[in-house]
This record gives structure tokens, sequence and C-alpha cells, in this order.
């Protein structure tokens, strides 16, 4: 289990880095923590003709407070976002969500620029961003450009970036909210989810005034559910409304049978999910 | 050969070490990076193989072009079974069993492959990155003969043969018996039965399976220095093979990390590396991948069991039987045979219990899977799976609580030695004593209280229960695989004090993590008179000892520490004999201790030094004849071995929302002897139950129709980690052995109580919904499929 040949080289600047995806090709790859791309190096899964080595370029790796949004740069740890105290405050769903990833040792080294670039349908980042609908800025060629979630990931492991294309920011809004939840179950702690959801809602004068609600692991990339948000704000608040709200997300995901998990078993799993972030949510007080 | 000599209580002076929780000396290397395993040999220039393995679960090889990889960068040979075909002598798991079919093992695929991962063709490079670049250049043409991917259809008869000289896919059948089966489940009062299945797993030790082999040119020798738990073994084997005598062939198992069994058998490349550093002159290494070693390592389990037990109307086991089809992969292995984990399950299904008529009947099939092999407990984690769940089935069925069920139907102390149905003869062993231990450490009636009290808030709170017994540091008269020829039975100690006055203890065992360097020191300190800290141990060379096998079968505390004790002894009198010339005392008077020959009631004494010195240095001191050498042999043989036994309970609650299983409690009691390091023996039983969880909850390797792995990399093949382990109770029955020592084995206990007791625990958890557990992994998956199925069923009643 040894990766075929590479070449290697470690830019100091992004531009620096596109330059050298761009002479590759489209046969670079680009290396962040590693934590995915090596095991598929090694299993001869992806044979890039070059790594193009992102840690070496100074300024990829803050958390910022832009007020209403909060910017973190590509090449942010996990690890910085699960103990930042600015994003405990301002975005209290990712806070909760971050020590789910993996373990403390691939927290250390993964990277929010490579999970969200990997794409992988069942990690928190990617839906976490789906959630947040957050504005993922990426270098290129010709410039820089922003690309929503729902544009960015196209199908399980694939994004809709060019070969050149660098993600070097993602920018968070701060929702306005006065309850979340986030919930997950995997086989362990630390593996890829089962199923998982994220809820946030913002009372009005009577019911709700918003919500959000976006899962991951029962489609083939995170989701917003668009439609089990308009029924939530609908719904009447009362003793019944965390099961009704369940059976809404339940009719709006169609996951597929795999090796750990079946698709009613998956539907079952995000059903009583959705039923305790729901509570959750309900009962903080702004 | 000596056989035993009962050790009296006497002959133990003052047992200081044995007993005593000394903390391992094997872990300051270990546990500072300073440990040598396999891999970390630095042999000169070593070359490096790499493995072209099938990706075809059953196809004969047409065609197989090596030129371009022959031309690669760094390749020294690429190495086919035609290319090494006069270089040895296949290796055959002979055994004397009828109705078995000897698969030989060949170093790589010949004719066909039989299973996806079997080794094809071997390169050899000077790296493994460029061996493995070479592997892409080879071409290999298959046609395809059908997967036979199911033991169950590889019985029809229609269904194509994986080794045609076999004239049938089942390659080894037996059949125990005893009274008449049919007529005592006919007058049963209670009959309860089901089909049980445990799947297939993998052993996955924390090392890979690893060999160097390093060449000699001087001698034409070859030392090879493997992972196996079982170097003595693999030596006669490969000094057979390649027709190498001992003396040119030296087998070293080296720090290894970890075995449960998937590196006690002979391997294909084992073989393989020995023929090229032969054939090419070079010392050669090869450590497998993650990828390789589950996908060709000896896998576990994957059985299944038809059983039914009768009762009378007390609750006494009457009558069991069973018809057990085991999946046993594409070879028979060596020397254990296909038969030793499916023959283990019926000759082990009785169990503990006194059931009067038994018959048990098992088929081990041939199919395109790696073959299975030893796995911690061989056997009888799934007797043990199948006879519990029946106990519990019977319990319910007479409205007898579980707990008192097995009191009624356990060997009880005055009934020592005991014949159990399928013919196994436990010696004295604790097995009530056991049963009422746990069950008092655990707070069983309590538990039953807040079980109802659980139940009444709708919760699903199981307990479960699971007693066994297992045989243990087997002697030469029981074989330890069924018919095999070669000799397991003893276990030789030499033990010698040099020109230093240091002392070396060698044996025959192999350590795989059991900490038999502190253990068996531990005995030898006691018996010899020594100090702890200066009795250096060397085990796992086949060079120490005239004869060998390895560390398998709970064996090595027993016959290791048995030899030990007795060589000690010899070596003591040796010692005794020096100082009574030196000290001018009668050698009866004279007690050994700390390292030092004492005149009992004076202060007169000599040191090992002063002794060694006198024997091989100073010409003056002794008369000639009294200069004996310090070293002393001893080859022991329990001749039958002895009995170990446990009861485990454990405490379970299902979360009907996520369909997960909590593990509340967890309490071993566990007899296994007089204890050498209490701190081992806990650390044993934890990894064992650790085990015990994975195969009851978690670990299953799933193959397609096609005969591919699914769960080939360890995010899909699901083992326990720290937070899926509860914190667990251990509790000590110490009851004396018969052999040497009073020891039992017990390095495989914890592994075989667990999944039984766990899925008692689930079953008893759901029963409220009348769900029944019959196979493992019980997997969230299981679960759920057994909750909807149970409410489709009861809402079909209501509507009805
Ligand atoms: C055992 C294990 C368990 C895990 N469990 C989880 C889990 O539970 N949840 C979870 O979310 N993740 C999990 N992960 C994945 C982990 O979070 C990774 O860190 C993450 O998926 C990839 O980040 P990375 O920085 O390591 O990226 P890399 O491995 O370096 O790269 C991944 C991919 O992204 C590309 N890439 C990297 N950076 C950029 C960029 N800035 N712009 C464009 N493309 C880029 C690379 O070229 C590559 O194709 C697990 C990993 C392991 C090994």
């Amino acid at each position: 289990m040894k990766p075929a040949k590479f070449d290697y080289v470690s830019p100091s600047t992004v531009e620096a880095a596109v330059a050298a995806l761009v002479a590759s090709n489209g046969e670079g790859k680009l290396l962040a923590g590693g934590q995915s791309l090596l095991p598929l190096l090694n299993f001869r899964m992806a044979r890039p003709s070059i790594l193009v080595d992102l840690n070496g370029i100074e300024g990829l790796s803050y958390i910022e407070d832009r007020d209403d949004r909060i910017a973190v740069g590509a090449l942010t740890r996990h690890r910085d976002l699960e103990h930042s105290p600015l994003i405990a405050s301002k975005l209290p769903v990712m806070s909760a969500a971050m020590r789910h990833v993996a373990h403390l040792a691939i927290r250390n080294r993964g990277t929010i620029g490579g999970s969200l670039s990997h794409a992988d349908p069942a990690a928190e980042l990617p839906m976490l961003a789906t959630f947040y609908d957050a504005t993922i800025l990426v270098q290129g060629p010709s410039g820089r450009r922003t690309i929503t979630p729902r544009e960015f990931f196209v199908d399980a492991l694939t994004n809709c970036l060019e070969p050149e294309e660098i993600v070097v920011e993602i920018e968070f809004p701060v929702l306005k909210q006065d309850g979340w939840a986030f919930e997950e179950v995997a086989r362990r702690f630390g593996d890829f989810a089962l199923a998982s959801i994220a809820v946030s809602v913002l009372r009005g004068p009577s019911g709700l005034e918003a919500a959000r609600v976006a899962v991951m692991g029962v489609a083939d990339t995170p989701r917003r559910l668009d439609e089990a948000e308009a029924a939530l704000v609908a719904m009447e608040l009362d003793d019944r409304t965390p099961d009704r709200f369940s059976e809404v997300v339940v009719s709006q995901v169609s996951p597929n049978d795999d090796l750990h998990a079946s698709a009613e078993y998956r539907k079952h799993l995000l059903g009583q999910l959705a039923k305790r972030a729901l509570q959750t949510a309900l009962a903080m007080k702004g | 050969m000596n056989s035993d000599r009962r050790v009296t209580p006497s002959d133990v002076l003052r047992p200081r070490n044995v007993g005593a929780p000394i903390k391992r000396t094997e872990d300051p290397r270990l546990l500072t990076g300073n440990g040598e395993y396999t891999a970390d040999r630095k042999p000169d220039r070593p070359l490096h193989l790499a493995f072209l393995r099938s990706g075809q679960p059953h196809a004969r090889i047409a065609r197989i072009d090596t030129a371009a990889a022959r031309q690669a960068s760094g390749v020294v040979a690429v190495l086919a079974a035609e290319d090494i075909a006069d270089d040895f002598k296949p290796v055959i798991p002979f055994s004397r069993m009828p109705n078995y079919y000897a698969t030989p093992i060949l170093p790589l695929a010949s004719g066909k492959v039989r299973y996806v991962g079997e080794a094809v063709v071997a390169v050899v490079a000077t790296s493994r990155y460029l061996a493995e670049d070479a592997l892409e250049l080879i071409d290999v043409e298959y046609e395809p003969l059908g997967a036979i991917s199911r033991a169950e259809s590889a019985v029809a008869a229609d269904a194509p043969l994986l080794h045609e000289a076999a004239g049938s896919n089942v390659l080894i059948a037996r059949e125990f018996k005893k009274g008449d089966v049919a007529a005592d489940l006919q007058a049963a009062a209670v009959r309860v039965g089901g089909r049980f299945e445990m799947t297939r797993k993998a052993a996955l030790a924390m090392e890979p399976r690893s060999y160097t082999a390093e060449y000699d040119k001087r001698r034409d020798a070859i030392t090879l220095y493997t992972s196996s738990n079982i170097p003595g073994i693999v030596r006669d084997a490969v000094s057979e093979a390649l027709g190498l005598p001992g003396h040119r062939l030296r087998v070293v198992a080296p720090d290894v990390g970890g075995s449960f069994g998937s590196k006690g058998s002979l391997y294909p490349e084992e073989l393989l590396i020995c023929i090229a550093a032969r054939k090419l002159r070079r010392s050669v290494k090869w450590t497998a991948d993650r990828l390789e070693d589950v996908s060709s390592s000896s896998q576990a389990f994957a059985e299944i069991v038809d059983a039914e037990m009768g009762f009378d109307e007390n609750g006494v086991a009457t009558s069991l039987q069973a018809d057990v089809i085991g999946d046993v992969g594409a070879y028979s292995i060596y020397p254990w045979t296909c038969g030793l984990e499916p023959v283990q399950v019926v000759s082990f299904l009785p169990g503990p219990y006194k059931i009067g008529s038994y018959r048990g009947a098992v088929r081990g099939v041939a199919t395109c899977k790696p073959p299975t092999g030893p796995y911690r407990g061989v056997g009888r984690p799934i007797s043990t799976f199948v006879a519990e769940r029946l106990m519990d089935l019977g319990a319910k069925a007479l409205g007898i609580d579980p707990l008192e069920i097995r009191r009624r139907n356990l060997v009880r102390p005055e009934e020592f030695p005991y014949r159990i149905a399928s013919g196994i003869i436990w010696d004295k062993t604790g097995f009530i004593e056991c049963l009422e231990a746990a069950a008092k450490a655990a707070g069983y009636d309590q538990l039953r209280s807040e079980q109802a009290e659980a139940r009444k808030q709708g919760r699903l709170f199981g307990i479960g229960i699971a007693s066994y017994a297992e045989l243990t540091g087997i002697g030469s008269r029981i074989a330890v695989a069924p018919g095999m020829p070669i000799n397991t039975g003893s276990e030789t100690a030499k033990i010698t004090i040099d020109s230093t006055g240091a002392i070396t203890a060698a044996f025959g065992v192999a350590s795989h993590g059991q900490g038999l360097e502190t253990t068996l020191a531990q005995v030898v300190a006691d018996d010899l008179g020594a100090r702890f800290e200066d009795v250096r141990v060397i085990q796992g060379d086949s060079d120490e000892v005239p004869m060998s096998t390895g560390t398998f079968a709970s064996r090595s505390a027993v016959l290791g520490g048995g030899a030990a004790k007795h060589a000690s002894k010899l070596l003591q009198e040796k010692i005794k004999r020096v100082a009574s010339h030196l000290l001018e005392a009668n050698a009866d008077d004279i007690e050994v201790t700390e390292g030092k020959a004492v005149v009992l009631g004076t202060d007169r004494m000599v040191t090992f030094k002063q002794i060694a010195k006198a024997v091989y240095s100073d010409m003056k001191t002794l008369p000639v004849d009294a200069r004996d050498e310090l070293s002393a042999t001893y080859t022991y043989d329990p001749i039958n071995g002895t009995t170990a036994a446990a009861t485990h309970i454990a405490v379970v609650e299902v979360d009907p929302a996520t369909c997960f299983v909590r593990i509340l409690k967890f309490v071993v009691a566990e007899d296994c002897g007089r204890i050498i390091n209490p701190m081992i023996v806990d650390g044993q039983v934890h990894g064992g139950v650790a085990q015990g969880i994975g195969a009851a909850l978690l670990e299953e390797l799933v193959y397609d129709e096609d005969g591919q792995l699914l769960t080939a990399t360890l995010v899909d093949y699901v083992i326990p980690s720290a937070p899926e382990v509860p914190v667990m109770d251990v509790v000590h029955v110490e009851s004396e052995s018969a052999v040497a020592g009073g020891f039992r084995g017990m390095g495989e206990g914890g592994t075989i109580g667990a999944p039984a007791a766990i899925a008692n625990a689930v079953a008893d958890a759901l029963s409220p919904l009348d769900i029944d557990v019959s196979i493992l992994p019980m997997t969230p998956e299981r679960i759920f499929q057994l909750i909807e199925t149970a409410k489709q069923k009861s809402k079909g009643k209501t509507d009805e």
C-alpha cells in the first residue's frame, strides 16, 4: 500500500499554488491536512503527478469576526474551530458539531478547505456550510469567485471546482436564532455519521418566524431541507410539533442502502434525531 | 521426556513473585518505542517483496505475463508458481481424522486461484515502492470458474468444486454421539432450539503479519524473523519444505504485536520469503499492509449452528443436538487443519453442563474466502453462544431464572473429574464457584429488581449470563487440533547460570503480548531462589531449545510455567551441591533465596556469582567432579492439561431510538488456578472481553456473492475502541489445578464468554418485544430490523 510516484512542491503563495496546478495540466492535487488524500494515494485510487502542498502558505489559517459574518481561512484546522470561543458564541451549531469530526489526531491536521473539497456526504463541515449557507471563496488563474454550498457539493466526493481552483476562505453568516440543536449518530464516537441533523429556530409573535434544517448521511450530498423549514414555520407549537416535524423531515429524504445501514434504518434514525433536535431547540430560551 | 511430578506446596518455600502484580518487564521498551518487531530488522541491503493478489474469487490462471515487470526499475526477480516449482515441497496439513481432505499449502497460487486476496505473483525489488510499481505491469489472464460464496450452497450436488481432487466442497465432516438423543428429546418436558450464527471475523492484530528472511551466504543458512506465534512449528515446516536442517534455519519471533490466532499458522508468504532469500542469496523483507492483513490472514468463526436442547420439568438439560456448518474458506491450514474451528464447536458444545445425551455433527465447507484458522477461543465463542442461548431459552420456557437454571445444570464440585457428553473430561474447577461469584459481584438480585423498575418505564434493560469451560495447557495425550500428527503437548525450559553469575531462562514459547518474559521470570525467581530482576527470559527463538512449538491454546503458563518450575528445581539442587562444598555444610541445610545460598539459621552464605566463579573459573576451590555446569533443562508434559472456567454477566440497555446497545455493567468471575500475576490476568480478561464485545456488537467481514470483501478497511470493519469498552469487574476464583504450579490457562477466556453474555443480555432486553437473538454481531441495523419485524407481527396480531 504505497503511493505511485509523484512530484511535490511547497509554494508560499496562493498564486504560486494556482500556477503549479495550471502547470500540472489537471494532474496535480492540493495537499492540506492529508487526512483524506493520503489514504487515497496509498490505495493508488488517486495518482496525481504532483502534490501541491498548501501548508507552507502563510495567512490561510484564521477565524475572523466580521460582525454578522465569521470568516474562516481554508487551512484552519478542525481543532481550532472546535476550541474557538468566537465560534462557540457566534456559530454554536458548528461548535457543537466539531467534536463529532473524527478523532483528536485527525482534527489536529484536517482542515476546513480539505473537508469541504473532499465533499464526503457524511462529513460535518460540508453539512455546516450547507446549514449556514456559507460563502465559499475560491481562487483560480483568473482571480477569485464565490460559490454557494448548493453549487459546490455536486455529488458524493465531488465538488464543482475547476482543476486549477483553490478554496481560500469560507464565510459563515451569523444566524438570528433563539434555539438550535445538532444531533448525530455514528457507529462509534468519531466515525462518519449514519445520520445527522442541525436545526435552528427563531421565535415570532406567534409560532416561529424562521427555521433552518440541514441533514447529512442520508443523501449523496449534505442537504438543506427547505420544505421542512417552511412546514416547521407553518406549524403550531404544541407537544405534537416534534413528531410532526420528524415526519416531514423523513418524508424529504430517500437514502440508499449501504454496508453500514439500510435506507429504512437511516430514515428511522433521522426521524428520531429530528424529533430530539427540535425538542432541544424549542426548549432553549432565546 | 519427563512426565508431571506433582509439585507439593512445600516445594515453594516462600512464594514472593508468583501471585504479585509485578509490572511487565516488556513494557518500558515497548511503550518507549524501543521494541524490536520483525519489520525493525535491518539486514544488509535487504530486498523487498510485494504480492500481486487475485482479484478473482475462483478462476483458472490461463497466462501470467511478467516480462514488463522484470524490466521495471529496481526489480530483482519476479516469481510465479512455475518459477519456484523446484524449490520446495508443499506443506500438507495432515490429520488422521476420517472424512478430511488436506489441501496443500503452496507459496503462490498454482493452476487456479481460490479467493480474492490469494497471492499469485511475488515481485522482489530494492524497495517496496518499486516492487508495488512493478505489480501494476504484470498481466494475469483468468478464466472465471464461478464464485463459491456461501457454505450452504457449496454443499449442493451441482456446486462447482473448489478442489477437484477432494471430490466435494466438504473438506471435513465429523459426528459426536452419546446416548439416544432422539428419544431423550422426545421425552423432554420442554424443547428449545434455533438456528444460530456467528459471522466471519478478522483477528486484526495491531502489527500486521511481517517476515524478514536474513540470508547467510557463508553457510547457505536462513534466519527467519517472523511475527508468528508458532516459530517452532514454522521452523520444522519450513525445514521440511526447503530441505534445510535446523542448524541452517533459525526461526525467531521477536517482539510481536498481537496475534489472537491470526499469526498462529504457517503462511504461504512465510514459505515464499525463505524460498526467495535462498534463490537470490539475499535478505528479503515483507510486511503486510492492513488491506493484505485483513484479506489474507486467517479469519474466524463463520459458522451456522442448528441446535436443539431438551429439558425435564425441573429445568435439567437432558439432551442436546446440533448440526454445524462451518465456512472454512479456500484452504486447510498448517498445522491445525480446517477442522480446528468447526470441529471444536461440536466438541465443546455441551460446555460445563451435565447433559445426558448428545449428537453433534459438523461439516467444514470450502468457499472462496481466506481460510479460517485459530482465533482466540477457537470454536468455543460460538459453542458457548449457542449453549448459553439455549439455556436462557429453556429458562424462559420453564419460567426458571437464568441463574437458577445454570445452578441446576453445571457440574458440581463433588462430581469432578467429569466427562461431558462430547467426551471431554473436566478436571476439578470452580464452575459453580464462578457462577455464584459473578452473581454476587454483579448484585444479581438487585439487578433483577432494577430491571423490573426499568421495564415499567418502558426501557429495554437486559441481563445476560454466560458460563463456559475450556481445556487449557493441553498435554501430549490430547491433540490441540483433531488428528494432528505433531506434538504440542510439551515445552522445554533451559535455565543457565553463566560464568558471571547471570541467570538466563530459555523457552520455546513465544509471547505475542501475554507478558511471558515477566510471568516466567516470576516462576523461575521463586523456584530457583533468585531475584526477579536478575532473571532474563528468552523465548520465541528456535535456536534456544531443541524442539518447541510456540504460544497458543492457552498453554504457555501451564507448559512453560511447569517446565520453569521443574528446571529451576533441578538447577537449585546443583547450586546447593556446590554451596555445600563452599560453605562446608550439608546440602539439606542450605536454602537458596534472593540469588544466594544460605546455611539455614546462620549468616554463612555465597552468592550465585561466587558459586559461578567456583564452578567455571576458580580451579582450586572445588573438586573436579563437583564442577557441574550450572544449567538445567526440563521438558514438561502435563499429559492431559487442565480446565479453566468463568462466568460472565453483562447488563445492557438497548436504545429504541438508535437501536444501539449500551453495556452498563460487565462482570467476569474466572478460575485460572493459581495466579502468577493478577495484573496480567486482569489485562488478558479485559482484552478478551473487548474482543468479545467486537464479536457481539460490531465486527463482521462481509463478502458479497462474487467473493469480494466489502469490509476491507477499518472504516468498514468496525472494531471496538475505548468508548465501546466498559469498565469491567474481574473476580478471581483461584482454585489450584492438578498440574505443576496449580496454574490454568487463561489467555482466551474473555473472548469466549463475552459474546454469549452480551447476546443473552440483548435478548433479555428485547424480550418484552418478543425478540430472540440468534446471530452475532447484533448491529444497530439488525436490532432495528428485529424491532420492525416484531412491530409488524404484533400489529398483525392486534389486527386479527
Ligand atoms: C479515520 C478518519 C475518520 C474521519 N472521520 C471524519 C468524520 O467523522 N467527519 C468528518 O467530517 N471528517 C472525517 N474525516 C476526514 C477529515 O475530517 C479530513 O480532515 C477531511 O476530510 C479532509 O481534510 P484535509 O485537510 O485532511 O484534506 P486533504 O486530505 O489534504 O485533502 C482532501 C481533498 O481536498 C483537496 N483540497 C485540500 N485543500 C483544498 C483547498 N484549499 N482547495 C481545494 N481543494 C483542496 C485535496 O486535493 C484532496 O482532494 C476522517 C478522516 C479519517 C482519516
